[in-house]
Protein backbone atom coordinates (compact mmCIF):
# COMPACT_ATOMS: atom_id res chain seq x y z
CA UNK A 1 0.00 0.00 0.00
CA UNK A 2 1.49 3.71 -0.47
CA UNK A 3 2.32 5.93 1.96
CA UNK A 4 3.09 9.28 0.88
CA UNK A 5 5.18 10.95 3.87
CA UNK A 6 8.06 13.58 4.14
CA UNK A 7 11.44 12.68 4.77
CA UNK A 8 13.29 15.55 6.44
CA UNK A 9 17.19 15.66 6.51
CA UNK A 10 18.28 17.00 10.03
CA UNK A 11 22.02 17.59 8.95
CA UNK A 12 20.35 20.56 6.21
CA UNK A 13 17.62 22.07 8.30
CA UNK A 14 18.62 24.99 9.60
CA UNK A 15 15.51 26.06 11.13
CA UNK A 16 14.77 29.08 9.19
CA UNK A 17 10.91 28.24 9.70
CA UNK A 18 10.17 28.91 6.22
CA UNK A 19 8.67 25.68 5.77
CA UNK A 20 6.10 26.37 8.64
CA UNK A 21 5.59 29.81 7.26
CA UNK A 22 4.66 28.60 3.83
CA UNK A 23 2.73 26.24 5.14
CA UNK A 24 0.77 28.63 6.80
CA UNK A 25 0.33 30.59 3.61
CA UNK A 26 -0.85 27.72 1.30
CA UNK A 27 -2.97 26.37 3.88
CA UNK A 28 -4.54 29.56 5.15
CA UNK A 29 -6.01 30.30 1.27
CA UNK A 30 -6.14 27.08 -0.16
CA UNK A 31 -8.98 23.86 -0.33
CA UNK A 32 -8.33 23.29 3.51
CA UNK A 33 -7.87 27.03 5.13
CA UNK A 34 -8.20 28.96 6.95
CA UNK A 35 -5.94 28.62 9.84
CA UNK A 36 -7.27 30.94 12.36
CA UNK A 37 -4.74 33.59 14.33
CA UNK A 38 -6.13 35.26 17.49
CA UNK A 39 -4.28 37.82 18.85
CA UNK A 40 -1.87 38.67 16.38
CA UNK A 41 -0.90 41.84 17.52
CA UNK A 42 -1.00 41.11 21.37
CA UNK A 43 1.27 39.64 23.94
CA UNK A 44 0.63 36.40 22.91
CA UNK A 45 -0.37 36.04 19.18
CA UNK A 46 -1.39 32.77 18.98
CA UNK A 47 -2.44 30.83 15.45
CA UNK A 48 -3.33 26.93 14.21
CA UNK A 49 -0.45 25.76 12.50
CA UNK A 50 0.11 22.31 10.35
CA UNK A 51 4.20 22.17 11.42
CA UNK A 52 6.11 24.26 13.76
CA UNK A 53 9.97 23.79 14.43
CA UNK A 54 11.10 22.95 17.32
CA UNK A 55 15.10 23.33 18.24
CA UNK A 56 17.05 21.30 20.47
CA UNK A 57 20.14 21.05 21.81
CA UNK A 58 22.27 17.72 22.11
CA UNK A 59 25.41 16.46 24.25
CA UNK A 60 27.56 18.45 26.84
CA UNK A 61 29.23 21.51 26.20
CA UNK A 62 31.76 21.90 24.70
CA UNK A 63 30.66 19.29 22.31
CA UNK A 64 26.81 20.22 21.95
CA UNK A 65 25.29 20.28 18.77
CA UNK A 66 21.98 22.08 17.99
CA UNK A 67 19.09 20.84 15.95
CA UNK A 68 16.05 21.89 14.59
CA UNK A 69 13.14 19.53 14.34
CA UNK A 70 10.11 20.33 11.83
CA UNK A 71 7.52 17.99 13.07
CA UNK A 72 3.80 18.19 11.18
CA UNK A 73 1.14 15.19 11.25
CA UNK A 74 3.26 12.23 10.51
CA UNK A 75 0.97 10.25 8.55
CA UNK A 76 1.00 7.79 11.08
CA UNK A 77 0.54 3.80 8.99
CA UNK A 78 -1.09 3.00 12.32
CA UNK A 79 -2.41 6.54 13.06
CA UNK A 80 -4.23 6.01 16.59
CA UNK A 81 -5.81 9.38 16.36
CA UNK A 82 -8.13 7.65 13.31
CA UNK A 83 -9.99 4.52 15.20
CA UNK A 84 -11.10 7.11 18.45
CA UNK A 85 -12.58 9.84 16.16
CA UNK A 86 -16.60 8.51 16.72
CA UNK A 87 -17.96 10.27 13.79
CA UNK A 88 -15.30 8.97 11.45
CA UNK A 89 -14.13 12.48 10.34
CA UNK A 90 -10.77 11.26 10.96
CA UNK A 91 -9.42 9.08 8.33
CA UNK A 92 -6.86 7.79 6.71
CA UNK A 93 -6.90 7.25 2.94
CA UNK A 94 -6.47 3.64 1.49
CA UNK A 95 -4.52 5.09 -1.97
CA UNK A 96 -1.68 6.85 -0.26
CA UNK A 97 -1.52 6.89 3.17
CA UNK A 98 -2.83 10.64 3.94
CA UNK A 99 -4.27 10.69 7.42
CA UNK A 100 -7.51 14.00 6.65
CA UNK A 101 -9.97 15.53 8.54
CA UNK A 102 -13.58 16.11 6.98
CA UNK A 103 -14.36 19.09 8.38
CA UNK A 104 -18.34 18.83 8.02
CA UNK A 105 -17.86 15.58 9.84
CA UNK A 106 -15.92 16.40 12.76
CA UNK A 107 -17.94 17.83 15.91
CA UNK A 108 -14.51 19.08 17.78
CA UNK A 109 -14.62 16.66 20.29
CA UNK A 110 -10.28 17.14 20.64
CA UNK A 111 -10.08 13.10 21.34
CA UNK A 112 -8.17 12.62 17.94
CA UNK A 113 -5.57 14.88 19.34
CA UNK A 114 -5.41 13.40 22.70
CA UNK A 115 -4.31 9.86 20.95
CA UNK A 116 -1.30 11.63 19.02
CA UNK A 117 1.68 11.18 20.76
CA UNK A 118 3.45 13.71 18.79
CA UNK A 119 0.81 16.93 19.05
CA UNK A 120 0.49 17.35 15.39
CA UNK A 121 -3.41 18.21 15.80
CA UNK A 122 -4.44 21.57 16.79
CA UNK A 123 -7.74 22.84 17.22
CA UNK A 124 -9.51 26.08 15.44
CA UNK A 125 -11.19 27.60 17.55
CA UNK A 126 -12.82 30.27 15.14
CA UNK A 127 -13.59 27.04 12.77
CA UNK A 128 -14.58 24.80 16.19
CA UNK A 129 -12.90 21.80 14.04
CA UNK A 130 -9.51 19.94 14.38
CA UNK A 131 -7.20 20.62 12.04
CA UNK A 132 -4.05 19.06 10.56
CA UNK A 133 -1.56 18.64 7.77
CA UNK A 134 -2.99 17.30 4.95
CA UNK A 135 0.33 16.83 2.86
CA UNK A 136 -0.97 19.71 0.70
CA UNK A 137 -3.21 16.98 -0.80
CA UNK A 138 -4.64 19.45 -2.98
CA UNK A 139 -1.13 20.68 -4.09
CA UNK A 140 0.09 16.89 -4.70
CA UNK A 141 -3.01 16.09 -6.98
CA UNK A 142 -3.50 19.30 -9.18
CA UNK A 143 -3.11 18.19 -12.58
CA UNK A 144 -2.88 22.29 -13.66
CA UNK A 145 0.07 22.73 -11.58
CA UNK A 146 3.62 21.45 -13.63
CA UNK A 147 4.56 18.41 -11.90
CA UNK A 148 7.30 19.46 -10.93
CA UNK A 149 4.93 21.79 -8.23
CA UNK A 150 2.71 18.83 -7.33
CA UNK A 151 4.22 18.48 -3.51
CA UNK A 152 3.63 19.76 -0.44
CA UNK A 153 4.17 23.83 -0.36
CA UNK A 154 6.68 22.96 2.58
CA UNK A 155 8.98 20.95 0.10
CA UNK A 156 8.78 23.47 -2.12
CA UNK A 157 9.52 26.35 -0.55
CA UNK A 158 12.66 24.88 1.79
CA UNK A 159 16.14 26.87 0.89
CA UNK A 160 17.77 23.90 2.36
CA UNK A 161 16.23 21.10 0.13
CA UNK A 162 16.13 19.41 3.64
CA UNK A 163 12.90 17.92 2.67
CA UNK A 164 12.19 15.57 0.59
CA UNK A 165 8.78 14.00 -0.48
CA UNK A 166 7.20 10.64 -1.84
CA UNK A 167 6.22 7.15 -1.30
CA UNK A 168 8.15 5.86 1.43
CA UNK A 169 7.04 2.21 0.18
CA UNK A 170 8.07 2.20 -3.20
CA UNK A 171 11.14 1.14 -3.60
CA UNK A 172 11.77 3.27 -6.70
CA UNK A 173 11.11 6.56 -4.97
CA UNK A 174 13.82 8.79 -3.43
CA UNK A 175 12.35 8.51 -0.04
CA UNK A 176 12.71 4.89 0.27
CA UNK A 177 16.21 5.30 -1.06
CA UNK A 178 17.48 8.03 1.03
CA UNK A 179 15.79 6.39 4.34
CA UNK A 180 17.74 2.97 3.63
CA UNK A 181 21.10 4.77 2.49
CA UNK A 182 20.73 6.79 5.40
CA UNK A 183 19.61 5.34 8.26
CA UNK A 184 16.24 7.73 8.26
CA UNK A 185 14.26 7.23 11.49
CA UNK A 186 11.05 8.41 12.80
CA UNK A 187 9.92 9.70 16.33
CA UNK A 188 8.73 8.16 19.18
CA UNK A 189 8.98 4.56 17.55
CA UNK A 190 8.12 2.78 20.62
CA UNK A 191 4.49 4.47 20.40
CA UNK A 192 3.44 1.75 17.63
CA UNK A 193 2.34 4.43 15.28
CA UNK A 194 4.68 3.12 12.72
CA UNK A 195 4.74 7.40 11.67
CA UNK A 196 5.25 7.88 7.62
CA UNK A 197 7.26 10.50 8.02
CA UNK A 198 11.15 9.86 8.65
CA UNK A 199 14.36 11.76 9.67
CA UNK A 200 17.64 11.63 8.38
CA UNK A 201 19.93 11.63 11.64
CA UNK A 202 22.72 13.99 12.03
CA UNK A 203 26.18 13.40 11.49
CA UNK A 204 28.11 13.39 14.64
CA UNK A 205 31.12 15.75 14.87
CA UNK A 206 33.62 15.49 17.76
CA UNK A 207 34.32 19.24 18.42
CA UNK A 208 38.06 19.49 19.82
CA UNK A 209 39.10 22.59 21.62
CA UNK A 210 42.85 23.51 21.12
CA UNK A 211 44.24 25.57 24.13
CA UNK A 212 45.44 28.03 21.43
CA UNK A 213 42.35 28.57 19.92
CA UNK A 214 40.67 30.15 22.89
CA UNK A 215 40.22 33.47 23.73
CA UNK A 216 41.41 34.81 26.88
CA UNK A 217 39.31 37.56 27.41
CA UNK A 218 36.68 34.80 26.87
CA UNK A 219 34.66 34.75 30.39
CA UNK A 220 34.20 30.76 29.83
CA UNK A 221 38.00 30.44 29.31
CA UNK A 222 38.55 28.84 32.66
CA UNK A 223 35.40 26.73 32.73
CA UNK A 224 36.57 25.07 28.80
CA UNK A 225 40.19 24.53 30.16
CA UNK A 226 38.90 23.18 32.93
CA UNK A 227 36.73 20.80 31.36
CA UNK A 228 38.95 20.24 28.44
CA UNK A 229 41.57 18.74 31.29
CA UNK A 230 39.62 16.70 33.45
CA UNK A 231 37.47 15.43 30.44
CA UNK A 232 34.27 16.90 32.07
CA UNK B 1 -4.62 17.79 30.97
CA UNK B 2 -6.83 20.53 30.98
CA UNK B 3 -9.74 19.98 32.78
CA UNK B 4 -12.80 20.22 30.82
CA UNK B 5 -15.61 21.12 33.09
CA UNK B 6 -18.39 19.45 31.08
CA UNK B 7 -16.86 16.34 30.74
CA UNK B 8 -17.02 16.46 34.83
CA UNK B 9 -20.11 17.30 34.65
CA UNK B 10 -21.00 14.79 32.50
CA UNK B 11 -19.54 12.51 35.27
CA UNK B 12 -21.31 13.21 38.09
CA UNK B 13 -24.73 13.87 36.47
CA UNK B 14 -24.50 10.45 34.74
CA UNK B 15 -22.61 8.58 37.60
CA UNK B 16 -25.79 9.95 40.04
CA UNK B 17 -28.01 8.69 37.47
CA UNK B 18 -26.74 5.61 37.15
CA UNK B 19 -25.47 4.79 40.46
CA UNK B 20 -29.15 5.45 41.85
CA UNK B 21 -30.63 4.19 39.27
CA UNK B 22 -28.54 0.59 39.98
CA UNK B 23 -29.73 0.65 43.74
CA UNK B 24 -33.25 1.78 42.44
CA UNK B 25 -33.98 -1.00 40.49
CA UNK B 26 -31.69 -3.49 42.64
CA UNK B 27 -34.23 -3.13 45.18
CA UNK B 28 -36.91 -4.21 42.54
CA UNK B 29 -34.89 -6.67 40.89
CA UNK B 30 -34.34 -8.45 44.70
CA UNK B 31 -38.45 -8.99 45.01
CA UNK B 32 -37.92 -11.34 42.20
CA UNK B 33 -36.53 -13.98 45.03
CA UNK B 34 -39.11 -13.44 47.45
CA UNK B 35 -37.50 -10.59 49.42
CA UNK B 36 -39.19 -7.66 51.17
CA UNK B 37 -37.33 -5.23 49.33
CA UNK B 38 -40.00 -3.54 47.52
CA UNK B 39 -39.32 0.50 47.97
CA UNK B 40 -42.74 2.71 47.74
CA UNK B 41 -44.20 3.82 44.71
CA UNK B 42 -43.69 7.51 45.45
CA UNK B 43 -40.06 6.31 46.39
CA UNK B 44 -39.06 4.38 43.11
CA UNK B 45 -40.75 7.59 41.14
CA UNK B 46 -38.62 10.02 42.44
CA UNK B 47 -35.86 8.28 41.94
CA UNK B 48 -36.44 7.33 38.14
CA UNK B 49 -37.28 11.06 37.76
CA UNK B 50 -34.53 12.16 39.02
CA UNK B 51 -32.04 9.42 37.29
CA UNK B 52 -33.61 10.69 34.05
CA UNK B 53 -33.44 14.36 34.28
CA UNK B 54 -29.88 14.17 35.82
CA UNK B 55 -29.01 11.63 32.31
CA UNK B 56 -30.65 14.49 30.28
CA UNK B 57 -28.42 16.87 31.91
CA UNK B 58 -25.19 15.19 31.22
CA UNK B 59 -25.89 14.85 28.01
CA UNK B 60 -26.72 18.33 27.26
CA UNK B 61 -23.67 19.29 29.60
CA UNK B 62 -21.22 17.06 28.10
CA UNK B 63 -22.23 18.57 24.03
CA UNK B 64 -20.88 21.40 25.78
CA UNK B 65 -17.06 20.98 25.24
CA UNK B 66 -17.96 19.90 21.30
CA UNK B 67 -17.33 22.33 18.76
CA UNK B 68 -20.25 21.82 16.71
CA UNK B 69 -23.09 20.65 19.26
CA UNK B 70 -25.28 19.96 16.92
CA UNK B 71 -23.43 17.64 14.71
CA UNK B 72 -23.35 15.41 17.90
CA UNK B 73 -25.27 12.74 16.49
CA UNK B 74 -22.73 11.90 14.08
CA UNK B 75 -20.75 10.48 17.60
CA UNK B 76 -22.84 7.03 16.84
CA UNK B 77 -20.86 6.53 13.43
CA UNK B 78 -17.96 5.11 14.60
CA UNK B 79 -19.52 2.54 17.01
CA UNK B 80 -17.49 -0.42 16.24
CA UNK B 81 -13.73 1.20 16.97
CA UNK B 82 -14.29 4.39 19.29
CA UNK B 83 -14.85 4.38 22.89
CA UNK B 84 -16.25 7.77 22.67
CA UNK B 85 -18.98 6.78 19.88
CA UNK B 86 -19.80 3.79 22.18
CA UNK B 87 -20.53 6.48 25.00
CA UNK B 88 -22.72 8.57 22.97
CA UNK B 89 -24.87 5.10 21.93
CA UNK B 90 -24.53 3.52 25.25
CA UNK B 91 -25.72 6.56 27.32
CA UNK B 92 -28.46 7.77 25.16
CA UNK B 93 -30.07 4.69 24.68
CA UNK B 94 -30.15 4.11 28.58
CA UNK B 95 -31.65 7.13 29.15
CA UNK B 96 -34.72 6.25 26.32
CA UNK B 97 -34.93 2.99 28.02
CA UNK B 98 -34.83 4.06 31.17
CA UNK B 99 -37.90 6.62 30.45
CA UNK B 100 -39.40 3.46 29.06
CA UNK B 101 -39.25 1.65 32.35
CA UNK B 102 -40.40 4.71 34.05
CA UNK B 103 -43.76 4.89 32.22
CA UNK B 104 -43.77 0.61 32.45
CA UNK B 105 -43.72 1.57 36.09
CA UNK B 106 -46.03 4.11 36.34
CA UNK B 107 -48.42 2.42 34.77
CA UNK B 108 -47.78 -0.84 36.35
CA UNK B 109 -47.33 -2.78 33.19
CA UNK B 110 -46.41 -6.41 32.35
CA UNK B 111 -43.82 -7.33 35.57
CA UNK B 112 -42.11 -9.32 32.60
CA UNK B 113 -41.88 -6.12 30.79
CA UNK B 114 -40.95 -4.47 33.97
CA UNK B 115 -38.19 -6.37 34.66
CA UNK B 116 -36.87 -6.93 31.21
CA UNK B 117 -36.86 -3.10 30.88
CA UNK B 118 -34.66 -2.74 34.17
CA UNK B 119 -32.70 -5.39 33.94
CA UNK B 120 -31.40 -3.66 30.31
CA UNK B 121 -31.27 -0.40 31.59
CA UNK B 122 -29.44 -1.78 34.21
CA UNK B 123 -26.83 -3.12 31.65
CA UNK B 124 -26.78 -0.20 29.08
CA UNK B 125 -26.33 2.08 31.77
CA UNK B 126 -23.13 0.50 32.86
CA UNK B 127 -21.91 0.12 29.18
CA UNK B 128 -22.16 3.91 29.33
CA UNK B 129 -19.73 4.01 32.24
CA UNK B 130 -17.86 1.57 31.12
CA UNK B 131 -17.30 3.21 27.82
CA UNK B 132 -16.49 6.62 29.23
CA UNK B 133 -13.98 5.17 31.45
CA UNK B 134 -12.16 3.36 28.88
CA UNK B 135 -11.85 6.73 26.57
CA UNK B 136 -9.47 7.52 29.75
CA UNK B 137 -8.10 3.91 30.14
CA UNK B 138 -7.46 3.26 26.75
CA UNK B 139 -5.39 6.39 26.20
CA UNK B 140 -1.79 4.70 26.02
CA UNK B 141 -0.43 8.41 26.07
CA UNK B 142 -1.06 9.43 29.29
CA UNK B 143 0.43 7.01 31.35
CA UNK B 144 -1.54 8.43 34.63
CA UNK B 145 -4.77 6.69 33.27
CA UNK B 146 -3.55 3.67 30.81
CA UNK B 147 -4.58 1.46 33.44
CA UNK B 148 -7.17 -0.55 34.59
CA UNK B 149 -7.60 0.89 37.82
CA UNK B 150 -8.94 4.41 36.18
CA UNK B 151 -11.92 1.80 34.98
CA UNK B 152 -12.47 0.04 38.24
CA UNK B 153 -12.36 3.50 39.90
CA UNK B 154 -14.55 4.89 37.55
CA UNK B 155 -16.94 2.66 38.06
CA UNK B 156 -16.37 2.37 42.10
CA UNK B 157 -17.16 6.22 41.95
CA UNK B 158 -20.52 5.65 40.47
CA UNK B 159 -21.56 3.12 43.45
CA UNK B 160 -20.25 5.60 45.54
CA UNK B 161 -22.67 8.37 44.24
CA UNK B 162 -24.97 6.36 43.86
CA UNK B 163 -25.33 4.14 47.66
CA UNK B 164 -25.18 7.40 49.16
CA UNK B 165 -27.68 8.80 47.02
CA UNK B 166 -30.33 5.93 47.81
CA UNK B 167 -29.39 6.15 51.59
CA UNK B 168 -31.35 9.49 51.60
CA UNK B 169 -34.44 7.79 50.09
CA UNK B 170 -33.96 4.94 52.37
CA UNK B 171 -34.13 7.16 55.18
CA UNK B 172 -37.71 8.17 54.42
CA UNK B 173 -39.36 5.57 52.35
CA UNK B 174 -37.63 2.14 54.38
CA UNK B 175 -35.82 3.32 57.38
CA UNK B 176 -35.13 -0.56 57.89
CA UNK B 177 -32.73 -0.64 55.03
CA UNK B 178 -30.68 2.43 56.22
CA UNK B 179 -28.34 0.27 57.75
CA UNK B 180 -27.71 -1.94 54.21
CA UNK B 181 -26.92 0.92 52.68
CA UNK B 182 -24.71 2.64 55.75
CA UNK B 183 -22.71 -0.60 55.30
CA UNK B 184 -22.89 -0.24 50.91
CA UNK B 185 -21.57 3.28 51.35
CA UNK B 186 -18.64 2.89 53.64
CA UNK B 187 -17.74 -0.40 51.18
CA UNK B 188 -17.84 1.86 48.00
CA UNK B 189 -16.14 5.00 49.49
CA UNK B 190 -13.59 2.84 51.45
CA UNK B 191 -12.70 1.37 48.05
CA UNK B 192 -12.81 4.71 46.10
CA UNK B 193 -10.00 5.22 48.64
CA UNK B 194 -8.11 2.39 48.20
CA UNK B 195 -8.63 2.66 44.24
CA UNK B 196 -7.33 6.36 44.67
CA UNK B 197 -4.42 6.00 46.92
CA UNK B 198 -3.13 2.95 44.51
CA UNK B 199 -3.78 5.57 41.57
CA UNK B 200 -1.83 8.13 42.66
CA UNK B 201 0.83 5.43 44.32
CA UNK B 202 1.21 3.99 40.60
CA UNK B 203 2.17 7.76 39.19
CA UNK B 204 5.35 7.27 41.10
CA UNK B 205 6.57 4.24 39.84
CA UNK B 206 5.62 3.91 35.97
CA UNK B 207 8.23 4.10 33.99
CA UNK B 208 7.85 7.01 31.79
CA UNK B 209 9.51 8.02 28.45
CA UNK B 210 12.15 10.75 28.07
CA UNK B 211 12.74 13.33 25.47
CA UNK B 212 15.65 10.94 24.49
CA UNK B 213 13.06 8.27 23.31
CA UNK B 214 10.33 10.63 22.14
CA UNK B 215 13.30 12.23 19.07
CA UNK B 216 14.20 8.71 19.00
CA UNK B 217 17.92 9.57 19.85
CA UNK B 218 20.55 7.62 21.92
CA UNK B 219 19.67 7.22 25.89
CA UNK B 220 23.10 8.84 26.29
CA UNK B 221 22.89 12.30 24.60
CA UNK B 222 21.91 14.94 27.71
CA UNK B 223 19.14 17.03 25.05
CA UNK B 224 17.51 20.67 26.36
CA UNK B 225 14.64 22.26 24.99
CA UNK B 226 16.04 25.75 23.04
CA UNK B 227 12.95 27.00 21.45
CA UNK B 228 9.06 25.39 20.55
CA UNK B 229 8.71 27.70 17.65
CA UNK B 230 6.79 30.08 18.87
CA UNK B 231 7.26 32.59 21.91
CA UNK B 232 3.83 32.04 23.50
CA UNK B 233 1.72 28.87 24.16
CA UNK B 234 0.22 27.27 21.71
CA UNK B 235 -3.33 24.64 21.43
CA UNK B 236 -0.93 21.71 22.44
CA UNK B 237 0.57 23.45 25.21
CA UNK B 238 -2.28 24.41 26.71
CA UNK B 239 -4.37 21.56 26.30
CA UNK B 240 -1.92 19.08 27.34
CA UNK B 241 0.13 20.90 29.93
CA UNK B 242 -2.01 23.23 32.03
CA UNK B 243 0.33 25.02 34.28
CA UNK B 244 -2.16 26.93 36.20
CA UNK B 245 -3.79 23.51 37.63
CA UNK B 246 -0.48 21.51 38.05
CA UNK B 247 0.72 24.57 40.00
CA UNK B 248 -2.79 24.37 42.27
CA UNK B 249 -2.77 20.36 42.24
CA UNK B 250 -0.82 20.53 45.26
CA UNK B 251 -3.79 22.42 47.17
CA UNK B 252 -6.85 21.06 45.46
CA UNK B 253 -6.10 17.00 45.80
CA UNK B 254 -5.43 16.92 49.47
CA UNK B 255 -9.07 19.11 49.48
CA UNK B 256 -10.78 16.63 47.13
CA UNK B 257 -9.03 13.83 48.95
CA UNK B 258 -10.82 15.19 52.34
CA UNK B 259 -14.30 15.86 50.55
CA UNK B 260 -14.41 12.80 48.97
CA UNK B 261 -13.42 10.10 51.21
CA UNK B 262 -12.67 11.32 54.93
CA UNK B 263 -16.03 13.60 55.35
CA UNK B 264 -18.53 10.94 54.20
CA UNK B 265 -16.66 8.17 55.83
CA UNK B 266 -16.70 10.02 59.26
CA UNK B 267 -19.84 10.71 58.50
CA UNK B 268 -21.36 7.37 57.92
CA UNK B 269 -19.54 5.41 60.33
CA UNK B 270 -20.27 8.13 63.15
CA UNK B 271 -24.08 7.02 62.14
CA UNK B 272 -23.56 3.54 61.68
CA UNK B 273 -22.22 3.11 65.18
CA UNK B 274 -24.00 5.19 67.04
CA UNK B 275 -27.38 4.29 65.77
CA UNK B 276 -27.95 8.17 65.08
CA UNK B 277 -29.56 8.17 61.93
CA UNK B 278 -29.88 11.91 61.47
CA UNK B 279 -30.46 13.15 57.84
CA UNK B 280 -28.17 15.80 57.87
CA UNK B 281 -25.49 13.70 58.03
CA UNK B 282 -26.57 11.94 54.91
CA UNK B 283 -26.84 15.06 52.96
CA UNK B 284 -23.89 16.46 53.87
CA UNK B 285 -22.16 13.15 53.18
CA UNK B 286 -23.63 13.04 49.70
CA UNK B 287 -23.01 16.62 49.04
CA UNK B 288 -19.53 16.28 50.68
CA UNK B 289 -19.16 13.44 47.84
CA UNK B 290 -20.20 15.05 44.98
CA UNK B 291 -18.39 18.28 45.49
CA UNK B 292 -15.67 16.34 46.16
CA UNK B 293 -15.85 14.29 43.37
CA UNK B 294 -15.79 17.10 41.30
CA UNK B 295 -12.53 18.37 42.25
CA UNK B 296 -11.56 14.79 42.72
CA UNK B 297 -12.39 14.75 38.25
CA UNK B 298 -10.29 18.06 38.12
CA UNK B 299 -7.28 16.51 39.84
CA UNK B 300 -7.52 13.55 37.66
CA UNK B 301 -7.55 15.66 33.96
CA UNK B 302 -4.72 17.68 35.86
CA UNK B 303 -2.53 14.82 36.93
CA UNK B 304 -2.42 13.57 33.51
CA UNK B 305 0.91 14.05 31.47
CA UNK B 306 0.23 13.45 27.77
CA UNK B 307 3.53 12.13 26.28
CA UNK B 308 3.61 14.63 23.26
CA UNK B 309 4.44 17.23 25.74
CA UNK B 310 7.95 15.79 26.24
CA UNK B 311 8.33 17.49 22.76
CA UNK B 312 7.99 21.13 24.85
CA UNK B 313 10.19 19.30 27.99
CA UNK B 314 6.75 19.63 29.77
CA UNK B 315 6.59 16.34 30.93
CA UNK B 316 7.32 15.20 34.71
CA UNK B 317 10.80 13.28 33.59
CA UNK B 318 12.05 16.66 32.29
CA UNK B 319 11.38 18.53 35.49
CA UNK B 320 9.00 20.95 34.02
CA UNK B 321 11.43 23.47 33.19
CA UNK B 322 9.67 25.80 30.72
CA UNK B 323 7.69 27.82 31.64
CA UNK B 324 5.27 30.07 30.32
CA UNK B 325 6.88 32.49 26.99
CA UNK B 326 9.65 29.64 26.84
CA UNK B 327 12.19 32.26 26.39
CA UNK B 328 13.20 32.89 30.23
CA UNK B 329 16.76 32.64 30.13
CA UNK B 330 17.98 30.09 32.16
CA UNK B 331 20.31 30.96 35.00
CA UNK B 332 23.98 29.63 33.88
CA UNK B 333 26.25 28.88 37.00
CA UNK B 334 29.64 28.81 36.38
CA UNK B 335 32.07 26.92 38.95
CA UNK B 336 35.56 27.78 38.33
Amino acid sequence: MAQFALVIDLNTCVGCHACATNCKEWNTQAAFGPLSDFDPYGKEPQGVWYNRIMTYEMGEFPNTQVFHLPKSCLHCQDAPCVPVCPTGASYKREQDGIVLVNYDDCIGCKLCSWSCPYGCREFDEADKVMKKCTLCIDRIYDESLPPEHRKPACVLTCPAKARFFGDIEDPNSEVYRVIKERNGFVLFSDAGTNPGNHYLPRTETKVHVDEHLLKHDNPLFLEVLRRHHVGG
Amino acid sequence: MHPPISLIWFFLTAGVSIGLFTFTYFMEFLILFGKNTAMPRQAVIISLVISLILIGLGAIGASFHLGHKMRAWKAIKRFHTSWLSREAVFSGVYGFVLFLYGLAYYFNANPFIQHSLGILTFVLGWLSAFSTAMIYASNKFVLEWNTSLTVLYYLNMYLMLGSSAFLSLTYFYRPEFIPTYLFLTFLFVSLGLAFRIAFNIRQFIIPRPTINEALNLPHNRPIRVLDTGTTTNNYCTEEFYYKKGKDLLGSVLPVAYILTFIVPLFLIVYAWITGNYNYNFFKIAFASLVLGSFLERWCFFVEGNHVQNLFYGLYPEEGYRLRKGYMERKKTVIRL
